[in-house]
């Protein structure tokens, strides 16, 4: 339902704007920080200490030291790390775009996933029991979603192994600038016949402090339709979640320093929905995102 | 621009000297008719696509027949200025940060005439530009 009306008001947005605004980005007339260049890869890499939390039972935090970054801006193409894109219209304040992107939650079940080393955003779920999937054990009859349930309740079953693949969902994208206020809304499916489930991604960002550094606050959602929510975290006859709508904050400082460095640091809070926190394979009901460092562009 | 802005720009510079052995045989008959040559290195600055500014070191070298007394300046850089008094050659190094051409001058001690110019040509490199995907979800962003 949602979704359908998210998609619904982005098309709307697109059909209104596209005749007028197809690529009319004539500001951008040289590099800053909302510009780059037609037909350049862009190569950038953050040094310092970081972490992600892992609300997986029994799963490990992921260490964030070394990020590296890319992207290519083709004159409607653009690949922004495992992002794909197309600009359908874009003007100074708006741009619709579709999108593909992967799925999330998979970082926290495969350390090795690529999203780990070029990092991304956050989303609902938790690394920690890779190659393959999380076990745990939970009793008889708990798969309803109504809550946790102490795992040393007996008779208690076997979480079933099992893998989560690569997804990829894909979308249209809007995007805006409106009075200092940067907000992206994304409507996603998921297009790699894993789980066929729905995803919304929405944030906006207000600069606090806009000086020579810039400190800036940021609210957002990621909604996951239920049959992703299970995908990730759900167990046929042991748990069942619905859908997931998870909020966070982020508050993140940037400086321009000498040379192509610049120092990066931000802290990002994300609150999981019951959904993914009551299952079983699930110990906390939220992920940290932190970080300190500084971002070298070549 | 500010500076730690102006030194985050990655420079390219064609060393044009190589290529392009110009110089600027300054016969300033207003002066005198006395032949003054300046020179630059370097003489151009390309721009790459990710490139805001030239921020280089520069040097400017001049002769002479015989023996002067002049100043070696920068058109609207009112701080740099850099004299000789009776020599016939002299060498100022300096390190510089610009985004437009900028012409070196030599002048006499007053000021008043030019006796030998020269400019550094900024070249940028003809790049199109469009907006960065904006995503404020993203945690990097």
């Amino acid at each position: 339902m949602w979704p359908k009306f998210l998609i619904g008001v982005v098309a709307l947005g697109a059909a209104v704007l596209l005749p007028g605004a197809a690529m009319a980005a004539d500001s951008c007339t040289e590099p800053s920080p909302d510009c780059v260049a037609v037909a350049h890869w862009n190569f950038s890499v953050s040094l310092g200490a970081g972490v992600r939390t892992n609300p997986l039972v029994g799963g490990e935090n992921i260490p964030l030291v070394v990020i590296p970054q890319f992207s290519y801006y083709g004159k409607r193409f653009f690949l922004d790390d495992l992002d794909l894109g197309f600009t359908l219209a874009e003007n100074d304040a708006n741009a619709f775009n579709l999108v593909a992107s992967p799925g999330y939650d998979r970082v926290y079940f495969y350390r090795s996933d690529l999203q780990n080393i070029f990092v991304n955003p956050l989303s609902g779920g938790a690394v920690g029991a890779g190659g393959g999937g999380a076990t745990t054990t939970t009793p008889p009859g708990s798969g309803t979603g109504t809550g946790p349930v102490p795992p040393t309740t007996p008779p208690a079953v076997r979480f079933p192994a099992r893998a989560r693949h690569i997804t990829y969902l894909a979308g249209p994208e809007w995007t805006f600038k409106y009075a200092g206020l940067t907000g992206q809304v994304d409507v996603l499916h998921e297009i790699t016949a894993q789980n066929h489930g729905n995803e919304v991604r929405a944030a906006i960002s207000v600069p606090l402090v806009d000086a020579h550094g810039t400190l800036a606050a940021t609210v957002g959602i990621t909604w996951n339709s239920a049959s992703i929510v299970n995908y990730y975290y759900g167990a046929s006859n042991v748990y069942t979640g619905g859908s997931a709508l998870d909020p966070f904050i982020k508050l993140g400082y940037t400086l321009p320093l000498r040379g192509k460095w610049r120092f990066n640091a931000f802290a990002q809070y994300e609150r999981l929905a019951d959904a993914i926190a009551n299952s079983p394979i699930v110990a906390e009901h939220h992920v940290v995102t932190t970080f300190v460092g500084a971002l070298y562009a070549f | 621009m500010t500076p730690a802005a102006r030194s985050g720009v990655a420079l390219v510079c064609l060393l044009g000297w190589l290529t392009l052995p110009v110089r600027l045989d300054a016969m300033n008959a207003q002066a005198g008719g006395d032949d003054i040559r300046l020179e630059l290195s370097p003489r151009i600055c390309m721009l790459g696509s990710r490139d805001r500014q030239c921020d280089t070191r520069v040097q400017a070298s001049w002769h002479a027949s015989h023996e002067q007394s002049l100043c070696l300046v920068i058109v609207d850089r009112p701080e740099v200025k850099k004299c000789w008094e009776r020599y016939s050659e002299g060498t100022y190094t300096i390190e510089l940060v610009f985004s437009t051409d900028l012409t070196f001058q030599l002048k006499d001690f007053e000021l008043q005439q030019v006796l030998a110019s020269e400019a550094i040509r900024v070249i940028r490199e003809a790049i199109q530009y469009r907006h960065k995907r904006r995503q404020p979800w993203n945690v990097f962003d």
